[in-house]
């Protein structure tokens, strides 16, 4: 998606709307923040020139950019615990950046405050196959784990899409998804231990080698804590066992309800498949269009299946979902022949992404998550939406698991395209949340849903997720503005969580 | 299910009222299910033996029953109160359960199953009871009616505030309500048991990284127990890999689960007799046997160990902690030392805090978990 005026409003830094003497106080608080920082770690890297600044302006959710006042990449822990330290004591913002891969603009830098860069953290410190973890530094790639064990028989389980590029440190701070977690968990089931270190400067070993530990189960708050509460400075994942066998399974279907019942047919029948994906016609068509992969193109909807485990295991599987897709009127049904094959049927469903970006000049991605029973109902609201405003969507859906990717296509070189677009994309998370479902199924809230929180959530449970910010962040300096609104953002932003029929935010004033 | 049906049931209303009153007159509060493991934790400063301080308890009985379930979308939500017996009935009529197995002790209710956070002998095959927790409604400190995660499996929104509850032992707030995660249950089930040496755990651990369709591992004195849960092609074949007698009866794990197996009736006996402690340990499965003297059964692959031994808290901690682990006691306490491996450092600091931002006032079981997690001065100032 590219960038757009109307987009870039309070997250913008460009100079040009800073009054000089704001611009000259800037420049100053830079090169004092500069200056201090090279005393911690070398001063190569400490990068604080605009050019060097420019490619930390955005994550993956290019449309939001800001200029932090410098980035600085640490090279160890150390280093970490002394700019956390120097950050608390100066009061300085801290944003923390992995790969910037991204969809929320979750590492959307500070204008006034630090991008921590953990690149250099990019070593997997210990793979221990006998003992079934890996110790990485957050840096490294979430694909480089299942590399490294692959050989041992081993690998790490959430995938997402982006897995070549994203790192396990932002996994753990969006909670990580993919294609297999309806069978195999999210990241908060594959993470056993992290290191961390706090906005005091502090260095904490939380979680444990086995299934618990002492206290509150603070992994579960650290993980898709989106860098609110604290910088990972290692993770100790869990590694499983590669199954020996897995299947594929696609069936098309002439509407995507019946598709959509088949799925809740195979789990009626006890399958837990490894994968279970929906594409929509114009998604499938611009899959097919750009992998060449083998899909039938004039279908409403299709399923692919994954299923693994032992080979009789899978054998019977594949059989219980083929018998339940033929009863579900599949217009067609195919059983991946090799194995080849079935990767080149998974390359088709993971490049649905650029796929769609082929078809218009930008395109802008949903997450939101639904109770796979309102599939129809959301389709049919989407479509109806889709032609009122103008703008085609595609559909890719993790059916499993209910979390729906509407890709809606647009074109932000047209004036105020952009603009309907975002709209859309509000009420589209607006209605996932009205039939029982969330705003962000995985990519995290970032800055880019920032407002639709204020429809899911109340304002005392909104002060509630503050309120645990501050048990780790009192002063709030780790990724300010982040993830969860300030009930005042939610005021101004006007759709407002209606609960019982009753206003909230009585406090506030009205408009 | 009839709504008015559903009304009666719907405690949550009175149980918000309760925790108002206790906020207004600063008064701690006991929360209460159906009290099968009262005898767990630490006594806490509101079960004093005279009451003198005032404390109130608050029982989530009334507030209990299905509120849905929909075995297509793996999702169950039920009230606190709801009896354990009740809700694994309902799920296997769907042909489907709780996949971290939940201990079932008497009157049990899955309200105080996710505070004390206890999963059974699935835990390290399929998932803790943390893992299944998708959503919550819980009542914090200061009253307020609050909604966290939701029906949905995947779910960024907001800190996962849900699964922090679950063995938080009620001190982070009242649960009144929980969406979880449901399986269906295997094809077939079946257990192999297998001789083996006095303590040898080391043999549990490449078994645990094969793709194997273990649902069970045990080592009681010197014999091993195995489960295996799938499909009847895959139990059958991975039966034939590993080896060992069948047993196609799987009570014995039931009975390992809910403390009725032999060893956890004799343990209460020399609790009660001998003055013995039985010790709930968590550590690594693949930590070396623990230099501590008593009488040993080992669950989870050797990643939960329970102990019966005479030994003072503070050796079993110190011998615990140094396995990077931790111990809880699991016995009524002669002594007050802790009942769970204290915490330290920062580490306390930053769980006090955490305590603090659900519960300002420390009103809820206060005591009963972690003590030096109270200490605060939130807690005088209310008394002052």
């Amino acid at each position: 998606m590219s960038a757009d005026p109307a987009f870039v409003t309070e997250a913008s830094s460009d100079a040009s709307i800073l009054s000089q003497q704001q611009a000259h106080q800037r420049i100053a608080r830079r090169e004092k923040a500069a200056a201090e920082l090279s005393q911690l770690v070398d001063p190569q890297a400490v990068l604080w020139s605009i050019e060097q600044l420019r490619p930390y302006e955005s994550d993956g959710l290019t449309a939001m950019k800001a200029t932090p006042l410098l980035v600085v990449l640490p090279e160890t822990i150390e280093q970490v615990q002394a700019i956390m330290r120097w950050a608390h004591s100066t009061q300085t913002p801290v944003v923390a950046r992995g790969a910037g891969t991204g969809l929320s603009g979750g590492a959307l830098p500070h204008e006034d405050g630090i991008l921590l860069g953990l690149a250099k953290f990019n070593q997997i410190l210990e793979l221990n196959p006998e003992q079934g973890f890996a110790r990485v530094q957050p840096g490294v790639r979430n694909l480089a784990i299942s590399d490294a064990a692959r050989p041992h028989g081993l690998y790490y389980a959430p995938d997402p899409s982006s897995q070549i590029a994203c790192t396990i440190g932002g996994n753990v701070a969006e909670n990580s998804g993919g294609v297999h977690c309806l069978k195999y968990g999210l990241t908060v089931h594959n993470v056993l231990a992290v290191t961390i270190v706090t906005i005091e400067g502090d260095l904490l070993d939380v979680g444990s080698p086995g299934h618990d530990s002492a206290g509150y189960d603070l992994m579960a708050l650290l993980t898709g804590s989106e860098g609110m509460l604290a910088v990972v400075v290692e993770v100790r994942v869990k590694l499983l066992p590669v199954p020996p066998v897995a299947k594929l399974v696609m069936a098309a279907f002439d509407t995507v309800e019946a598709a959509g019942d088949a799925v809740g047919e195979v789990i009626a029948q006890g399958i837990i498949p490894a994968g279970l994906e929906l594409m929509d016609k114009p998604a499938i068509q611009a899959a097919e269009a750009f992998a060449k992969c083998g899909y039938p193109t004039d279908v409403a909807a299709l399923l692919l299946c994954e299923l693994d485990g032992i080979e009789e295991e899978v054998n019977a599987q594949v059989a219980g979902v083929s018998k339940v897709f033929e009863q579900a009127n599949a217009s067609s049904l195919h059983i991946a022949a090799t194995e080849e094959e079935r990767l080149l049927l998974w390359k088709g469903r993971k490049s649905a992404f650029p796929a769609v970006g082929r078809l218009a000049p930008d395109y802008y991605c949903i997450d939101g998550t639904i109770p796979r029973k309102q599939l129809s109902h959301v389709l049919q609201q989407m479509e109806q939406w889709s032609a009122e405003y103008k703008l085609p969507i595609a559909n890719v859906f993790h059916a499993g698991d209910g979390n729906l990717h509407p890709l809606i296509m647009f074109d932000a070189g047209k004036p105020g395209e952009l603009h309907r677009t975002e709209e859309l994309g509000s009420r589209i998370l607006q209605l996932c949340v009205e039939v029982g479902g969330t705003v962000t199924g995985e990519h995290g809230v970032g800055m880019e849903k920032i407002n639709e929180m204020c429809v899911q959530f109340d304002a005392n449970t909104l002060t509630q997720f503050h309120s645990v910010k501050a048990a780790f962040d009192p002063d709030g300096l780790l990724n300010p503005g982040k993830a969860v609104p300030t009930l005042q953002r939610c005021a101004e932003f006007g759709a407002m969580h209606v609960h019982h029929g009753e206003l909230k935010f009585p406090e506030l004033d009205r408009f | 299910m009839t709504s008015q049906a559903m009304d009666n049931n719907d405690d949550s209303a009175g149980l918000i009222e309760q925790v108002q009153q206790a906020v207004d007159s600063k008064t701690p509060v006991t929360v209460s299910g159906g009290g099968s493991k009262n005898a767990l934790g630490n006594q806490g400063a509101t079960q004093g033996s005279d009451g003198s301080d005032g404390s109130t308890t608050l029982s989530t009985l009334a507030h209990q029953g299905i509120i849905s379930y929909e075995p297509t979308e793996l999702v169950v939500t039920v009230r606190a109160g709801t009896r354990m017996v009740q809700l694994n009935e309902a799920l296997a009529a769907a042909g489907q359960m709780l996949p971290f197995e939940p201990p079932v002790f008497n009157g049990a209710t899955i309200g105080g199953v996710l505070a004390c956070g206890l999963s059974g002998p699935r835990r390290p095959f399929s998932g803790s009871a943390r893992d299944y927790v998708l959503g919550t409604r819980v009542i914090n400190g200061q009253a307020q009616d609050l909604a966290f995660g939701g029906e949905v499996m995947k779910n960024v929104a907001g800190y996962d505030v849900s699964r922090v509850q679950v063995g938080a032992w009620g001190t982070l707030g009242v649960l009144l309500d929980v969406s979880m995660k449901v399986l269906p249950a295997p094809e077939l089930e079946l257990t192999l048991v297998q001789h083996a040496n006095q303590g040898d755990l080391q043999a549990f651990v490449p078994l645990v990284r094969k793709p194997l369709p273990l649902s069970g591992a045990m080592l009681i004195d010197d014999t091993r127990y195995l489960r295996l849960s799938g499909s009847e092609a895959a139990v059958r074949s991975a039966a034939a890999e590993l080896g060992g007698d069948v047993l196609e009866d799987n009570s014995l794990w039931n009975s390992v689960r809910d403390h009725t197996h032999a060893f956890f009736r004799g343990a209460k006996q020399s609790v009660e007799g001998e003055g013995k402690t039985l010790w709930r340990i968590g550590v690594a499965d693949f930590a070396p046997a623990l230099e501590l003297s008593g009488e040993w059964l080992h669950e989870w692959a050797g990643g939960q160990r329970w102990l019966l031994t005479e030994m003072p808290a503070n050796d079993v901690y110190r011998v615990v902690a140094a396995a990077h682990g931790h111990a809880m006691r699991y016995s009524v306490g002669a002594t007050d030392e802790p009942a769970f491996q204290p915490l330290e450092g920062a580490m306390q600091n930053l769980q006090a805090r955490v305590r603090d931002s659900f519960d300002p006032l420390r009103l809820f079981n206060r005591g009963r978990f972690h003590p030096e997690l109270d200490v605060s001065s939130n807690v005088e100032a209310a008394r002052a």
